[in-house]
């Protein structure tokens, strides 16, 4: 092991890694791109878990990044706006319950179309178009924590418009 | 297209979310305590309910599990 390394080892706080750990670290050989970013981001390490499973959140952000990245710049977003259908269509058994889900949707086409302009494109792209919420933060020169509060408010909005609309959501683990 | 959902997943929005800032931190932590059996909704409960409503985290979140769990005993080349 490197001098860098077992001193970036014994920073480690609180919990320094456990002996399988210290020796995944090890096993890296050097010149090893995962050994160099691994060295770099050990200083990040806190021991909440095994020093593998830290690496390997790294990488999968990595290439969450990566990906959407490459999907933004291949396929660029579509962000239609909304059309009707793509709304939920839960098919009801009985009329009455059709006609009641009919009024929802109109109830929650309504609203969306009340939403802040920013809150409806977030809406409509992730909820309804399936944009992942990556693509669309880089489109929009964000980060994915601004897109869902973005899309956390949206759906709020929603909700409290549905509810004084006599339409209310009912939560399933309230039901 | 979506086009039939369920209205209150489409409209999920709970209390105590902790958004995806705060799960970042401590996702490699949430998934080894799923991996040991015990329920990570009790020691990062905002991070629980952020996860059934974000897409990109809950991608990420599958990542990490998949990966803890199938690799945790590859050595590194």
């Amino acid at each position: 092991m490197s001098r860098r390394a077992r001193f970036l080892l014994s920073r480690i706080a609180p919990t320094p890694p456990d002996r399988e750990s210290q020796q995944w670290v090890e096993q890296l050989s050097p010149g090893n791109p995962r050994r160099e970013y691994a060295l770099a981001k050990l200083d990040e390490f806190r021991g909440l878990s095994r020093l593998t499973t830290w690496a390997y959140k790294f990488a999968v952000f990595e290439v969450s990044s990566k990906v959407a990245r490459h999907a933004w710049q291949h396929h660029p977003p579509s962000r239609d706006e909304l059309v009707f259908e793509q709304l939920p269509d839960e098919l009801a058994a009985h009329p009455t319950d059709r006609l009641e889900r009919l009024e929802q949707l109109h109830a929650l086409s309504t609203a969306i179309g009340n939403l802040s302009d920013r809150q409806r494109e977030v809406f409509v792209a992730i909820a309804l178009n399936e944009v992942p919420i990556d693509v669309l933060a880089i489109e929009l020169g964000t980060n994915r924590n601004a897109i869902y509060k973005n899309l956390f408010d949206a759906r709020r909005n929603l909700r409290a418009s549905l509810a004084a609309a006599g339409h209310p959501v009912v939560r399933e683990d309230a039901a | 297209m979506a086009d039939r959902r369920d209205l209150n997943k489409l409209l999920r929005a709970e209390d105590g979310d902790a958004g995806c800032t705060a799960g970042e931190a401590i996702l490699d932590a949430y998934v080894e305590l799923e991996l040991a059996g015990q329920d990570p909704a009790s020691v990062y409960p905002g991070t629980a309910i952020h996860l059934k409503s974000c897409p990109g985290c809950q991608a990420d979140h599958a990542g990490i599990l998949h990966a803890a769990r199938e690799f945790k005993d590859e050595k590194p080349e």
